[in-house]
């Protein structure tokens, strides 16, 4: 099957750096679960030694989980915000500095910081500081024939690793499962160029009645009648493709980040489920 | 009806703000925000005096984006900013303690969340007429605590005792019921899911508005009591089957992706505790006396 024209060849391709972070926490900061019991879980900033892309997303003794290396430059607005508008998810970031220094990586997310996937090796030897630079392309990629598909966040390394096709005068895209729209919850106040949208995971039996708790990271997800084009809304029969990006949380209106990948409203993107629709695998991002 | 709470344990304690203005981001200066069809818009939003726009009048139709009516205000201090905004109830008594309208009393009516954070309180135009930015209005805060004994399980928030009292009510078979104008169902919920439910607002999502029609919340006004289906709001707001939560419209429609009126969340309970009636044009404007 040819693959679908896209104006790959007209993007342009930034370095953008961060640092690796370390985690910071509040004094007296306690998360509640739904019912009110307080906890500490650790989750997000810095390296995470032993979760990565492709492993569970629920299940872990923690929170908002960022697996792999969370980079960020917090010591000015303007880098911070191009490190989040610049990067696309796919793209190659290398170490520059510290022991670490010429490994290479997978940009694998976006939170609230930019999640960074390497080997274990290279994570085992980098420390917070060490700066990271990311190759940025994919903002501004298109598909010629589709002007009613919005890209996001999409490299073209990704997109075409996606194997999506042309059904039925649509684009068919794989991914893991479905989220019914009842349940994307914290993000719904930002735009969809910056971070994600968890689900809300605080309906237990329903995670489990629907399979949600399978969720892997690095999973690729479909939600029907959720318009991402400019912020995230119910529109009925809008569809988004998505992306895991981090871990279940314990907070009421939280759980696993979705991040945006493409989005159309009518009816112009459709999805096939295969579990095994997860850039880990998709991207070889490395066990 | 009437139902016993613990009103007479309530702390009632003083919370201070400034009159808010309206605030824009700088250099550029860019001056748009993007609607949910991409395309720029400039339009009043929050903060400031609002001479125009009151409890009672509809939520809809304004060209303004999440509009607070009457006045709204703020504490230049983040942390005296929380305390404001999680203490002041809706209902509550204020009092404008500077400036040409010193001494003149007005009620919370509402409260806003990420991004703004203002605690929205009427005065009636005349009184606006004499308000200057910045000045100092105490709201006499009185509601955080609050609890009915004989439903244990139902959560109460920004919500003074004495509205509490005035509200259409049952309670049957160890059931509150409240009576509201709509219920937005959980697929309609928008920003505020996930954040605090002490403070702020929850807003219902207007893109659809065929969807917003469908379920008769097109017509809303500020101060109507609606319900929120299948919405836990004892710790943030979150998706749960069975949960209900009660919330009064505090802020006006807007046109971005995610936004729609604003609610103050005042009860909920996660399991069938909470429940609501029809209660065809029950507002707040009516229940306190509120007028223009």
């Amino acid at each position: 099957m040819p693959s679908l024209n896209t104006n790959e060849s007209t993007l342009v391709e930034m370095a953008v750096s961060g640092v690796v972070t370390t985690p910071s926490v509040r004094p007296g900061q306690y998360i509640p679960h739904p019912d009110g019991t307080a906890a500490v879980l650790p989750g997000m900033y810095g390296i995470t030694y032993n979760v990565r892309c492709g492993d569970r997303a629920f299940g872990w003794a923690g929170d908002h989980v960022e697996p792999g290396v969370s980079i960020d430059d917090d010591t000015n607005p303007g880098r911070h915000h191009a490190l989040h508008y610049l990067n696309c998810i796919g793209n190659d970031a290398v170490v520059m500095s510290g022991m670490a220094a010429g490994a290479k990586g997978i940009v694998i997310g976006e939170h609230a910081r930019i999640l960074v996937q390497f080997d274990r090796d290279a994570h085992a030897l980098m420390a917070p500081g060490d700066r990271v630079q990311v190759k940025t392309k994919g903002q501004g990629l298109q598909l010629t024939d589709y002007p009613n598909v919005t890209l996001k966040k999409m490299s073209p390394r990704l997109f075409h690793a996606m194997g999506v096709i042309k059904a039925n005068g649509r684009l068919n895209v794989k991914v893991a499962m479905e989220l019914p729209i009842r349940i994307m919850g914290s993000g719904a106040e930002l735009n969809s160029e910056y971070v994600d949208q968890d689900l809300m995971s605080g309906d237990r039996a329903l995670m489990a009645d629907l399979g949600i708790d399978q969720m892997r990271l690095g999973d690729l997800i479909a939600i029907r009648h959720a318009d991402h084009h400019w912020g995230r809304s119910y529109r009925e029969n809008a569809v988004s493709i998505c992306l895991c990006i981090h871990g279940d949380s314990i907070m009421t209106g939280h759980g696993p980040g979705i991040l945006t990948l493409m989005t159309a409203r009518e009816g112009n993107i459709d999805f096939t489920v295969d579990p095994a629709a997860n850039i880990a695998q998709i991207l070889q991002t490395g066990a | 009806m009437t139902i016993q709470t613990n009103a007479a344990d309530i702390v009632t304690v003083s919370a201070a703000g400034q009159v808010a203005n309206p605030s824009m981001s700088g250099l550029p200066a860019e001056p748009y925000r993007l609607d949910a069809d991409g395309k720029a818009f400039l339009w009043p939003t929050f903060g400031g005096i609002v001479y125009n726009v009151s409890v009672g009048d509809s939520a809809f139709g304004w060209s303004g984006d999440c509009v607070h009516p009457s006045v709204s205000i703020s504490h230049p201090d983040a942390n005296k900013n929380r305390g404001l905004n999680v203490f002041a109830c809706v209902g509550n008594e204020a009092m404008i303690v500077s400036g040409a309208a010193k001494g003149a009393k007005g009620v919370v009516t509402g409260k806003s969340g990420r991004f703004s954070d203002q605690v929205i309180v009427h005065f009636d135009t005349e009184t606006r007429g004499l308000i200057a930015v910045d000045d100092s209005i105490l709201v006499k805060a009185e509601g955080v605590g609050l609890r009915v004994p004989d439903c244990p399980d139902v959560a109460f928030k920004s919500l003074s005792p004495s509205l509490f009292d005035a509200l259409p009510k049952r309670l049957e078979e160890g059931v509150l019921k409240i009576g509201v104008v709509a219920t937005v169902p959980p697929h309609m919920v928008g920003a505020g899911a996930g954040l605090t439910s002490e403070g702020g607002s929850l807003h219902m999502q207007s893109t659809d508005r065929a969807e917003l029609a469908a379920h008769g919340l097109d017509q809303l006004r500020l101060g109507d009591l609606v319900a929120i289906q299948d919405t836990d709001s004892r710790y943030n707001h979150g998706y749960l089957r069975g949960a209900m939560s009660i919330g009064i419209v505090g802020q006006t429609d807007g046109p971005r992706a995610g936004y729609g009126p604003g609610m103050t969340i005042v009860m909920t309970a996660p399991a069938g505790q909470l429940c609501c009636y029809d209660a065809p044009g029950t507002n707040i404007a009516d229940i306190l006396g509120l007028s223009a």
